[in-house]
């Protein structure tokens, strides 16, 4: 069998884009080397989720004349033409005036996407540059040899659901590689394990959670195909971080969507509650008369900034993407940072691979290279912008009000310790529940398996419940958790892969392992 | 042994995106639908990778062989990451726009070649799924056989290799352990155990590996017999089934009242809504384009009639008098005569009668040989089969062997006349049946053959009352058999597990959250099951939601829904269950559905025909009573 001389866990646009420039390197090189990239959902794009203003201009790099392909993603890419923000208070929608909008969130010129789709096109952009894509096969763990990367073991295949091995039983496999890229997103399990072995940020790792649904317009509508929105305000408190967006797909679809600072302090905060409660809004569902619901799904984003950034690289391993933090938090934008992280780490695995050296040393080029091309530089920017404001202390509407949702947050402590026993919303159930809601994820699991949600300490549960009132029961999107007397009963084929269990539960009692591959949600346009 | 796969890329019906339906047309863009291995393929492959053991295991080679685009390689690799060692891809757009005849007909030269080059006259085995989700007709493999002259094992369940291949499959009667006499064979298969996982390493490999690629001219086939020109079948229009069924939900306040409505619903009999009732035809002295009679094919066990042939029966007399011919009734078995007058009491004019020891049990080839016999014969223009497992075997052997189109699994049959590019066709059967796993409808025309045949599920027609009175001849038909048409030995025959599933229950009484705990659900709906059981005919069961299997109300294979049982019972109770889409894709094609909850609002109520918004605490034993009262009037 021929030796893998890149393995890429993660086929999203930062795995990707690793691989289109490594190949793209080693043939101009003339080398023949191995570029294999092992994704866990059934499909590219399958498992990827994202606002989708996309910033192009990173394509003209790794793609020269991308925009002359005749492909139905290039063709029918939406360009931005009117962007607007608008405040919300309960019943009525104010523009805010564009002079008061920071630059950084102008999006006009910008494309609006589907990050499935983009997932699905860069594939096969890289497959006809000689990259070998194997989806549907999950990673579990982190292959260490005396403090380098040797590759990734995969997943055990086919076992009951207390464990025991079935008649079609196939042991996890191991990859071995030459070097090994994590791009498996944020909180990606194997990237937790290269930050645990090699060192986290100086910060902890924040995130928010995007909830979001594909929504069809009835012909005709008046939203306009070239458009993008974004709110700030209703449904959420001040004290919550975070805001909503409404975004032309094109083809009368439109992706609708609201993202949440995980920090929230409510113990009874529901995702996918809100986004119902912010369709509900006057000027939303006047907006979204008459559209039906096509897909829906969630996910989390990393949102730290500079100082959360972990190591990046390791003797054979290299961090890029959502798995190191690459997201721009003035913008939350990471879709371009992931290609260029991905395009850094191409560039320096290749002259790595040319010293015929893999070491940290050999890589140290990835770094080089992300000053290079600005994204470090642009992260420390925007931190230094963070730094600048002080919450809580907002001065003057609307302006403030601005600042409030910016996820700028000053708060350097995870997410999970945000939550407060006695702060309740108290919302009242409205619109589409969440099996319907997870039905349009399309997620399936195999319900004989071993729940990939692990319960560390059952105990814990019970006093979380006691005490927090079962926070994961509200806030996971796939209703995965539910509390029956004082037993916690996980549905693990719910699970929509989106992260907050992980992120969120305030005991830190759900550990998130890797189900089968090819199993968990199947996004097709989100 | 050496086993072939025939194997299948088919478009995912698992996962339908919104886009892919065209709402004005009624139908579906198949372009945008994901592809993937037909899922008892992958069955088929992992009883084909056990094969491989059966002697000579040393050397032996499972080789997956597929017909259809470059794409459809897609599935071929995947076979190879799961074991499989060879693929064959035979591609050319020449195969393009096949039915199931003209596909039979080229896979059937595909094995030869396969036989001839790669295995050098080594022993072997084909396995192939069931049937495949796109056209789901199971007609293909059947085929296949016939075309090479196999013995086709089909409802295969497991394979047992301690004394030679011994392969345990659902019969007619019971749970049959067969051995094949001869080879090669055919088996195909509709359940297995644990599927075979992909193996990265092997699919890493599999991509080096070259697939053998054969057009129509490397398999040496006739141009007249492949793809469009080969086919006997022509799908001439495809629709959507009926929307959504959101019922009107009657609302009660009181047990007794809902409970004389659902016995009154229950006893008045399926409601006729499978059927679409065709209308009535004038042939009014047209040159209709078929001639001959209307023929059904009875099927018997042990001297009982099935209950399809009967329905089928009182169709058939429909389309015959539409047609002005007569009702023939075709009758193979041993010691089976007497079933004669009451065919005819159903509608038969003309009993073919076919007795011989040798027909005995079931075994595809003495049977398809008698009844091609006499189809070749007598030539019916119209020859309609029980859509029964036993049919499902049967009729595409019967339709090859005879140059006869088959529309498998029909929901309904019309008469009608019909244009086809300035030809008008007077007096042809219309035949309807679901496609895509139930999400199209396709109405399909037979061509290129003398005989229109069609199998109907059971239920879908309604058998009349028989007419004593009636009389008609019986044609005796002396088979020409040998023992060596006997291909396989029957080692024993179990009786079938009891029909314990609640997949294949008449009634289904199922329980959710809203019952609390297992001691509730025991007390109250096995309490309610029991009342009905005395009350109501059919069979009862117990049904949960997930929440209820979770909680431990009940085990696994009580859940109804997506991740459970399909279930299609005549009468449902949802009680403490509030509809979430999971649950009702898995009990919305119930005929009669009542829900029990305290919550006006739950969405079960909009599936329901009969409905109480009420505690179950009170209702349920009140329930219970009513139906219990309901036994002694
Ligand atoms: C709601 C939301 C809105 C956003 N809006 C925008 C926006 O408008 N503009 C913008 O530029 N950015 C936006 N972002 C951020 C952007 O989507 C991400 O920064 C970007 O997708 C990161 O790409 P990635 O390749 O690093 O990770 P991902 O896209 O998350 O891809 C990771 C891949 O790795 C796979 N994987 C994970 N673990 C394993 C494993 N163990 N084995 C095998 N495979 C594995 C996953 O299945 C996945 O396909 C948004 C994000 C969210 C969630
Ligand atoms: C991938 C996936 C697969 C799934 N597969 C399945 C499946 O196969 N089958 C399935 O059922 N679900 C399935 N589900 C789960 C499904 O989404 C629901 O969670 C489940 O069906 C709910 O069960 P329930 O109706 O019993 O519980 P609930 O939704 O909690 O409903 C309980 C109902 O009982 C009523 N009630 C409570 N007390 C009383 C009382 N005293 N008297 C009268 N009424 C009362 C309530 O009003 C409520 O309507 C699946 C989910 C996913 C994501």
């Amino acid at each position: 069998m021929n030796a893998i001389d890149c393995l890429i866990i993660g086929g999203g646009p930062a795995g990707l884009a690793t691989a289109i420039r490594l190949k793209q390197r080693l043939t101009q090189a003339g080398r023949e080397a191995a570029v294999v990239v092992v994704e866990k959902a059934a499909r590219l794009g399958y498992h990827a989720l994202s606002g989708g203003v996309f910033e192009t201009a990173c394509l003209d790099e790794l793609v020269p004349g991308w925009a002359q392909l005749d492909d139905p993603f290039v063709t029918e890419m939406v360009r931005i033409e009117q962007d607007d923000l608008y405040f919300l208070t309960e019943k009525h929608a104010h523009l805010v005036p564009r002079s008061l909008v920071p630059a950084a969130m102008h999006h006009t010129g910008d494309a609006a996407i589907s990050l499935s789709r983009l997932a699905a096109w860069l594939g096969k952009l890289a497959e006809r540059e000689g990259v070998e894509i194997y989806t549907g096969f999950a990673a579990e763990r982190l292959l260490l040899d005396g403090g380098a990367v040797r590759g990734v073991k995969l997943v055990d295949l086919g076992r009951g659901r207390d464990g025991t091995p079935k008649k079609n039983f196939l042991a996890g496999e191991e990859i071995e590689a030459r070097v090994t890229v994590l791009a498996d997103g944020a909180r990606g399990v194997l990237s937790r394990q290269f930050v645990e072995a090699f060192g986290g940020g100086e910060n902890p790792q924040i995130y928010s959670l995007g909830i979001k649904q594909l929504i069809k317009l009835p012909a005709g509508h008046a939203f306009g195909g070239k458009r993008v929105i974004h709110t700030l305000g209703y449904p959420n408190r001040p004290d919550v971080f975070g805001g909503g967006f409404l975004y032309s797909m094109g083809h009368d679809h439109v992706a609708l969507g609201l993202i949440l600072g995980l920090d929230w302090k409510y113990a009874d905060l529901n995702g996918q509650l809100e986004l119902e409660i912010f369709k509900g809004h006057p000027f939303m569902a006047d907006l979204l008369k008459g559209g039906q619901v096509v897909a829906a799904g969630a996910k989390t984003i990393p949102e730290g900034g500079y100082y959360a950034l972990p190591t990046l690289t390791a003797d054979g391993g290299v961090l890029v993407g959502d798995a190191a933090g690459f997201v721009n938090m003035e913008k939350i934008k990471g879709l371009h940072y992931a290609i260029r992280s991905g395009m850094c780490a191409g560039d320096a695995i290749a002259d790595a691979l040319a010293q015929g050296n893999a070491s940290k040393v050999a890589l140290a080029g990835y770094r080089a290279r992300l000053e290079e091309r600005g994204i470090l530089s642009d992260m420390k920017h925007a931190r230094n912008y963070r730094q600048s404001f002080k919450h809580g202390t907002m001065a003057g509407a609307p302006l403030s009000l601005l600042q409030s949702w910016l996820p700028f947050r000053l708060a350097m402590e995870q997410d999970h310790l945000a939550t407060r026993a006695d702060a309740r919303l108290n919302r009242v159930k409205t619109g589409m529940d969440k099996p319907q809601f997870t039905s349009l994820s399309g997620a399936m699991h195999r319900e004989d398996e071993p729940p990939h949600l692990r319960i560390l300490d059952p105990a814990a549960c019970v006093e979380c419940a006691n005490v927090y009132g079962s926070p994961c029961v509200h806030f996971c999107p796939g209703e995965v958790y539910r509390m029956k007397g004082t037993e916690m009963i996980v549905s693990h084929t719910n699970c929509l892969h989106d992260g907050s269990c992980q992120v969120k539960c305030p005991m830190q009692n759900i550990l998130w392992t890797v189900p089968e591959g090819g199993e968990g949600p199947r996004f097709r346009a989100m | 042994m050496h086993a072939i796969v025939l194997v299948k890329q088919v478009p995912d019906v698992s996962n339908i995106p919104e886009e892919a339906w065209d709402r004005e047309k009624g139908t579906l863009r198949r372009g945008v639908l994901d592809s993937v291995l037909n899922p008892l393929d992958l069955h088929a492959l992992t009883l084909a990778l056990d094969l491989r053991q059966a002697a000579p295991a040393a050397g032996s080679r499972v080789l997956c062989l597929t017909m259809g685009p470059p794409q459809a390689k897609a599935i071929l690799f995947e076979c190879l990451a799961r074991g499989a060692d060879e693929a064959v891809l035979m591609t050319d757009r020449a195969f393009g726009g096949a039915d199931t005849w003209a596909t039979a007909y080229a896979l059937a030269r595909g094995i030869r070649k396969i036989e001839r080059e790669l295995f050098r006259g080594e022993p072997y085995a084909i396995v192939a799924g069931m049937q495949s989700v796109d056209g789901d007709t199971a007609q293909v493999p059947a085929q296949v056989a016939e075309d090479l002259d196999l013995e086709h094992i089909a409802y295969a369940q497991a394979l047992e290799l301690t004394d030679g291949v011994v392969i345990r499959r659902i019969g007619p009667t019971g749970m049959e352990t067969v051995r094949p006499l001869a080879r090669p064979f055919l088996v195909t298969v509709t359940a297995c155990t644990q599927p075979s996982y992909r193996s990265f390493h092997r699919s890493r490999a599999s991509r080096r590996q070259a697939l053998l690629e054969w057009n129509a001219q490397a398999i040496e086939a006739d141009p007249q017999r492949i793809g469009l020109p080969g086919s006997r079948t022509q799908v001439f229009r495809i629709f959507s089934p009926s929307e959504e069924k959101h019922k009107s939900c009657r609302y009660f306040t009181d047990a007794a009242p809902l409970a004389a409505a659902v016995r009154e619903r229950y006893l008045q009999g399926p409601a006729q809504a499978a059927a679409v009732q065709g209308r009535a035809y004038e042939l009014d002295g047209k040159q209709a384009s078929y001639h001959g009679d209307v023929w059904v094919y009875v099927e018997q066990a042990e001297g009982q009639i099935n209950d399809v042939s009967l329905e089928l029966l009182s169709e058939a007399r429909k389309l015959a008098a539409d047609l002005k011919v007569h009702v023939g009734a075709v009758l193979p078995g041993h010691n089976v005569g007497s079933l004669a007058p009451s065919l005819m009491a159903q509608g038969a004019d003309v009993v073919y009668l076919a007795d011989d020891p040798l027909l005995r049990h079931f075994r595809p080839i003495p049977y398809k040989k008698t009844v091609g016999e006499l189809v070749v014969k007598y030539r019916p223009q119209i020859m309609l089969f029980g859509a029964t497992p036993l049919g499902r075997e049967l009729a595409p052997r019967v339709a090859y062997g005879s140059d006869a189109g088959l529309t498998a699994d029909c929901t309904s049959l019309e008469i009608d006349d019909v244009e086809r590019s300035g030809v008008t066709l007077t007096a042809i059967l219309k035949q309807t049946r679901p496609a895509l796993g139930g999400n199209i409808m396709a109405t399909i025309m037979t061509k290129g053959s003398q005989t229109q045949m069609a199998t109907v599920r059971p239920g879908v027609f309604k058998a009349a009352a028989p007419d004593l009175t009636r009389a008609g001849t019986v044609i005796r038909h002396a088979p020409a058999l040998s023992e060596a048409d006997i291909r396989t030995d029957i080692l024993s025959i179990a009786p079938l597990p009891p029909r314990s599933g609640v997949a294949e229950a008449e009634i289904v009484v199922s329980g959710g959250r809203g019952l609390g705990a297992r001691v509730r659900y025991e007390r109250h709906l096995r309490g309610l099951a029991a009342a009905i059981t005395g009350t109501l005919p059919g069979r009862v069961e117990l049904g949960a939601s997930r929440m209820a299997v979770e909680d431990g109300f009940i085990g696994h294979d009580h859940q109804v829904g997506q991740t459970g049982q399909t279930v299609q019972p005549r009468l449902y109770f949802a009680i403490g269950i509030s509809g979430a889409v999971q649950h009702v894709s898995g009990m919305q094609n119930a005929d009669i559905v009542v829900a029990i909850n305290k919550d006006a609002h739950a969405r079960i109520f909009n599936y329901a025909d009969f409905g109480m918004v009420a505690d179950l605490e009170t209702a349920l034993p009140a329930l219970t009573e009513a139906f219990a009262a309901g036994r002694t009037t």
